[in-house]
């Protein structure tokens, strides 16, 4: 519904939204949020967020701990489901279809919308199966060689088959913690997702492996939106086109990534970025 | 702001006796340690020394002479024609021959009375076995009666005054008379391991009681493993938190907490009075015990499935498996060697029970080795204390003996289970 909305709907939509400074909404949008609260029983976590999220860009949400902006993440896959008292409000589209609708299949909305993890969590299972479950469970395949096909391109997507191609066979849990998180991200891919949630995926990672993350961040946004969670705030800088940031469940402010961090338009957003608080 | 120096000194102060408190709570749990392994110790050599006798048998040997005209039978005799010959007329004019001088009526029963009742069918059994040995005379190993088989084994002292010795002068010397000759031995008791109780102690053998126990485990655990498991998994991942599901899992608590006769009763009202299922069965039984271990098996399997990191399970789930495919491909498997061990923990509960078992007949004196599930049986728990209770002296070192093989049983499972949660755990 909103990929033909003219600049001007955008503007007025902003004026009546009122609270977050910048461009929060974009033309050709993939994910659309509009209004979105989330309760935990009686505590609301998330104030009235309206956020757009466009194709093939990668999106920055950063901000002070307990914000809100991981459990903003998991409301686009409906991870909050598994969380009883967790109730999401507002609407929440995905190329125009509200994924909290009835008719919505969370299943398959979780094929489409990808998630990589803070910590590296690998199955207990080999590099293979690892890669191979999810389109074992989806039957994306009709066959052994195909799914063999998948998986290698899988692996080479997240720039892991070099380092792993000679032990397919060995545990994903005997990998060192960055090559965990890339295992996690092709096989997050191998499902062939239209959109890549990651929250905080190079959080528990050294410099080097974070390095390679990061360029891995870059090459997948050719094919996919990307909406990362990230405490670094030179990370958003490397490998975000827009930032978003949260403040005690309200979004503030959101920008192009360049502006944010050289000239951001809130009081908030500044002194966080400076290091004044967070 | 405290001086660099005076801190140190209190640190130092305050480190002796952190340490000291530290090395009493080492000592004072290497001291329970090493207590609860004495116990053990005393139990475990306290019951083999008592057991040992149990193992071995003593035996005579007599020269029986197999004539085939005073049988009435041939080699070519059928089955039937050969089980209805008397034996132990055999038996007895052997018994004669070695000793002609006896003739009083008594001493002729002290005589007879010093090879098993089960002498004839050991006979019997043989003669069936090779027909050979019709027609000629051989020596055959018969099984002693049990005073015979104490005095020999030192149970009953040959110096005690006659009149407080259970086997009097007159059968010590015909015992002594064959000890002279080379005719008692002392072999391995392997009949304790083929056979199944008896009145007679020297006959009486475990292998019925082990079977039972076997027949009523693999119901119990056919009928509690999938139903248990499931309940935890329904429980624990897919039930909604409401009142109901808290009323249930109080219940489930209380359940493991009621005595244990309480289930044989309702076994014995539900599964033998209306449902009409065989008495003493192992069948019956089964199902007693697994409700019994109904509860300890959700409880353990439940704790287990919780300790599964919800990192798993986010895993599965955020590439779009379903609740089903999270659960039984990552959660189950995670979860599965906490659930052996809970399960383990129930079958061992379950092997050393008795009192529900009393109330459903497995307290009958059985002497057929159970077959199946639906024939009658006992267990080795009963076993034992109905060795215990019998009056007989023999029985003394069966019942450390049936004890010896319970804990052998129990160590046997536990360590089959230790090996399937090593194979599970290999998996991480």
């Amino acid at each position: 519904m909103n990929n033909n909305t003219d600049q001007k709907t955008l503007d007025s939509m902003h004026a009546e939204h009122g609270k977050t400074v910048g461009q929060p909404f974009c033309k050709d949008a993939k994910f659309s949020t509009r209004n979105v609260d989330v309760f935990y029983a009686d505590n609301q976590a998330i104030y009235d967020v309206s956020l757009d999220m466009g194709k093939n860009e990668v999106i920055a949400l950063i901000g002070p701990s307990g914000c809100g902006k991981s459990t903003y993440l998991r409301c686009l896959n409906r991870m909050n489901d598994t969380i009883d008292i967790c109730k999401v409000t507002g609407q929440l589209l995905l190329d125009g279809q509200d994924i909290y609708a009835k008719e919505q299949d969370p299943v398959l909305l979780r094929a489409r919308v990808g998630m990589v993890f803070q910590k590296p969590n690998p199955f207990p299972k080999s590099i293979y199966d690892n890669v191979a479950y999810g389109p074992r469970i989806h039957g994306l395949t009709s066959n052994k060689a195909e799914l063999d096909d998948l998986v290698e391109e899988s692996l080479i997507k997240a720039g892991l088959i070099n380092e792993v191609k000679d032990r397919l066979d060995s545990p994903g849990t005997g990998l060192s913690g960055g090559q965990q998180q890339r295992l996690c991200i092709a096989r997050t891919i191998a499902v062939q997702p239209e959109v890549i949630l990651m929250d905080e995926p190079a959080s528990a990672l050294d410099p080097i492996a974070t390095a390679i993350i990061e360029e891995l961040i870059s090459e997948l946004r050719k094919n996919y939106t990307i909406v990362i969670v990230t405490h670094s705030m030179q990370q958003a800088a490397r490998v975000s086109q827009r930032t978003a940031y949260f403040h005690l469940g309200k979004l503030i402010e959101v920008g192009e990534t360049n502006q944010i961090f050289t000239n951001p338009a809130h009081d908030l957003t500044e002194k966080y970025i400076t290091g004044r608080f967070g | 702001m405290i001086d660099k120096n005076t801190m140190t000194v209190k640190v130092e102060k305050s480190l002796k006796k952190r340490y000291l408190k530290e090395k009493i709570f080492k000592s004072m749990g290497f001291i329970s340690v090493a207590v609860a392994f004495l116990f053990l110790l005393m139990l475990i050599s306290d019951i083999t020394i008592k057991a040992l006798p149990a193992f071995v048998q003593t035996q005579i040997i007599l020269q029986v002479d197999l004539n085939e005209q005073d049988l009435g039978i041939t080699q070519q005799s059928s089955v039937d024609e050969i089980r209805q010959v008397d034996f132990r007329r055999v038996i007895r004019a052997a018994l004669k021959k070695q000793f002609p001088q006896v003739k009083k009526r008594k001493q002729k029963k002290d005589l007879y009375s010093l090879v098993s009742v089960g002498a004839e069918y050991q006979l019997r059994d043989l003669v069936l076995e090779n027909r050979e040995i019709l027609g000629t005379t051989l020596n055959v190993t018969f099984i002693a009666d049990d005073d015979v088989d104490a005095l020999i084994k030192g149970a009953i002292d040959r110096n005690d005054e006659e009149s407080g010795r259970r086997v009097k002068d007159f059968k010590l010397n015909l015992i002594e008379t064959l000890e002279k000759h080379g005719q008692i031995e002392k072999n391995f008791n392997w009949q304790f391991f083929s056979s199944g109780d008896s009145r007679e102690p020297e006959l009486a053998g475990i292998k019925g009681a082990v079977l039972g126990s076997l027949y009523t485990l693999l119901v119990t655990l056919l009928m509690t493993f999938p139903v248990a498991v499931s309940a935890a998994i329904y429980l624990e991942e897919f039930a909604p938190k409401n009142r109901m599901v808290d009323f249930i899992e109080i219940n489930i608590n209380n359940l493991a907490a009621v005595p244990s006769i309480v289930f044989g009763l309702l076994g014995l009202a539900v599964f033998i009075n209306f449902f009409e299922l065989p008495r003493s069965a192992p069948i019956v039984g089964g199902i007693v015990l697994s409700l019994m271990t109904l509860p300890t098996i959700i409880i353990a399997s439940r704790s287990a499935i919780k300790a599964v990191p919800p990192s798993l399970r986010e895993a599965a789930l955020g590439l779009g498996a379903s609740k089903m495919q999270t659960v039984f491909h990552h959660v189950f498997p995670a979860a599965l060697p906490g659930i052996l061990t809970g399960t383990i923990i129930g079958m061992a509960q379950a092997l050393g029970e008795t009192a529900p078992l009393l109330m459903i007949g497995m307290v009958a004196f059985i002497v057929d080795i159970p077959q199946s599930v639906t024939d009658p049986a006992t267990v080795l728990p009963i076993q034992v204390y109905l060795w215990a209770d019998s009056p007989e002296r023999g029985f003394l070192e069966k019942t450390s003996a049936a004890i010896l093989v319970l804990i052998a049983f129990l160590i046997t499972m536990n360590a089959i289970a230790i090996y399937l949660r090593k194979k599970f755990e290999k998996k991480w």
